[in-house]
């Protein structure tokens, strides 16, 4: 389904935690691409039916992307990976 | 309060082709330059990079030609200058730049200000778009060259214009089965892009270097094809594709679905703009440049005084117009600063550059039929929920403007600030096109940043 390209050199590895789940990522990843290697499409939950919503632009101008890391929304696409960083669906924008 | 101020002759925002051949001819002649952009690396869209610590570009679907991109990287890397990652431009005025880097808040005070902010990709709103796995063509892009991640097993590509080659190369790289690659152009209205593309020796070998990447992966482009809608639970599962007439109307009776899990759209690019009206600087709608950009002179001079624009703010056209421009504005910057005279071969290279571009784009302007892909129940507006009923409610209720839209139904005033739904909201809701009403309405902050960075902000 997804995962990573091979040969692409070495990062050192973090571990985050997704809805209570940990999961292994590499330095320089964002939090949603590091999500999406690991097969977590789903991202927030819009306000209708709670639909879900994922990765849309990929590049910071659509919001579709949103989390809840320590607490404070930010979007998946251009926040980084920390090690021990802990990440929440987040909700509407 | 954490105030932190930056002083340079000059602020470059965006670190893409535009801005880096901007910043590096600048930061040679002596001036002091801050460039600030979003992305964790320099290259912009087209040279995107891999995060630190990763290689093997060669790998990720990059054209010969990129050869100069990455020439251009190196030297805007060593050139002596600031040059600041992960910086989001919040606000600006002539002279100020404040911006978020690293969860702080900071203002550059500077002479003058060079605007190369790129531009997004172009979505048309269809059923099923906002499903996960569902994304622009852009972000296939992005997740492929620049984080090595593998987008999903089946992929389906579709949209218009010569975007669409790259997405498919680099899906092909990442080792994923194109299902289907569709150009809603008709084979005949691009036979017009072809004379530009073969007259320019760069874009020809491009072209050619593409054709030949699709044609190993055994990927045929097909023309006058779209998407009609995608399906599945909780995820992209399977999307149906059929006909478009030479308006971009679905055929319906053509209709036939296929099983993939991860799809790509970009019907072109729409420049990005914000930056530039929030600063009042003068626009033009032109839809085969890709809607509203700003107007600059012949020596890329915005209409507001010291403020510069280069690549696809002034109109999308690639990354060569970028660079030229890049340079041209550079040397605008020096004359006003310095007195130096502006080489005139700059300006005959943007010329130049300028007509290529056009002349490809032009076979590619947007096709105004493909709007009635979206059905009654569509989300139009993905922030605020806004179905194409209802924004057609709100333009029947509230008189027929696309800011009476807008404000009659919340479409397009979420956060994303109708960067994403703008450009078809005016088509799907039925309102009345007006030149000026239609400006994208722009809004401090341009880009979402931390409450405590609107609250520290320097003032002056
Ligand atoms: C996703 C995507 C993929 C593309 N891929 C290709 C390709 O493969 N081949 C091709 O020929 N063309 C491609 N293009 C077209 C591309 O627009 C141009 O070829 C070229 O990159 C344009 O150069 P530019 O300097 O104008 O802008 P860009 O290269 O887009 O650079 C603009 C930079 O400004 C930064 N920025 C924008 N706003 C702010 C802000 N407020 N604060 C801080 N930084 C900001 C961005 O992070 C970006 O790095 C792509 C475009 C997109 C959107
Ligand atoms: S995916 Fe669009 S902002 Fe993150």
């Amino acid at each position: 389904m997804s995962g990573r390209i091979e040969g692409l050199g070495e990062r050192p590895v973090v571990t985050i935690t997704f809805g209570g789940r940990q999961l292994a990522a590499f330095e320089g990843d964002t939090v949603a691409m590091a999500l999406w290697a690991d097969a977590q499409v789903a991202l927030r939950q819009s306000s209708r039916n709670g639909a879900p919503r994922g990765v849309f632009c990929n590049m910071g101008i659509c919001y579709e992307c949103l989390v809840i890391v320590d607490g404070v929304t930010v979007r998946g696409c251009t926040t980084l990976v920390r090690d021990g960083m802990v990440v929440e669906r987040g909700g509407k924008p | 309060m954490n105030a932190r101020i930056l002083e340079a002759d000059v602020g470059v925002v965006g670190a893409g082709p535009g801005g880096m051949a901007a910043a590096r001819r600048l930061a040679a002649a002596g001036l002091q330059v801050v460039v600030l952009d979003e992305g964790q690396r320099a290259g912009g869209q087209i040279f995107r990079q891999l995060p630190v610590g990763a290689s093997g570009h060669d790998r990720i679907a990059e054209p010969p030609s990129h050869e100069h991109g990455h020439r251009l990287i190196e030297h805007f890397e060593r050139a002596g200058m600031d040059r600041r990652h992960g910086a989001s431009v919040w606000d600006a005025r002539p002279g100020r730049l404040w911006f978020e880097q690293g969860g702080e808040s900071w203002l550059l005070r500077c002479q003058k200000i060079v605007l190369a902010p790129g531009a997004y990709d172009r979505v048309v709103p269809f059923p099923g778009w906002t499903l996960p796995g569902v994304m622009t063509a852009g972000a296939l892009q992005v997740m492929v060259r620049g984080f090595g991640v593998v987008p999903g097993r089946r992929a389906l590509v579709v949209g218009s214009g010569p975007l669409l080659l790259p997405t498919v190369a680099s899906l092909v790289s990442a080792g994923v089965q194109v299902v289907a690659a569709l150009e809603a152009s008709s084979r005949w209205r691009a036979l017009r892009a072809l004379p530009a593309v073969i007259g320019n020796g760069a874009r020809r070998r491009e072209a050619l270097w593409y054709a030949k990447k699709l044609l190993l992966a055994g990927v045929r482009l097909r023309w006058g094809w779209t998407v009609f809608g995608c399906e599945g639970d909780g995820r992209v599962q399977r999307a149906v594709i059929g006909k478009v007439d030479r308006a971009g109307r679905p055929r319906r009776d053509t209709a036939r679905a296929i099983d993939v899990d991860v799809v790509g759209a970009g019907f072109g690019l729409v420049p990005s703009v914000e930056l530039g009206l929030h600063l009042g600087c003068a626009s033009r709608h032109d839809a085969a440049r890709g809607g509203h950009h700003l107007v600059v002179d012949d020596a890329q001079r915005t209409s507001v005084a010291g403020v510069f624009a280069a690549g696809e703010i002034c109109g999308i056209g690639g990354a060569e117009v970028a660079m030229a421009e890049g340079e041209l504005a550079a040397a605008a910057v020096l004359h006003e600063l310095r007195g130096a005279p502006i080489d005139a071969a700059l300006r005959r290279a943007v010329a130049a550059e300028r007509r290529a571009a056009d002349a490809m784009l032009a076979a590619f302007a947007p096709m105004p039929g493909l709007h009635e892909l979206a059905s009654p129940d569509t989300i139009v507006c993905r922030c605020e929920d806004v179905t194409a009923q209802r924004a057609r409610a709100a333009a029947a209720l509230h008189g027929s403007s696309l800011r009476a839209v807008k404000m009659g139904c919340r479409a397009g005033m979420g956060p994303c600030q109708a960067r994403i739904c703008g450009p078809s909201l005016q088509a799907i809701a039925n309102a009345r096109p007006d030149e000026v009403m239609d400006r994208p309405i722009v809004q401090v902050p341009l880009k979402v940043v931390r409450s405590e960075t609107i609250v520290d902000a320097p003032r002056d």
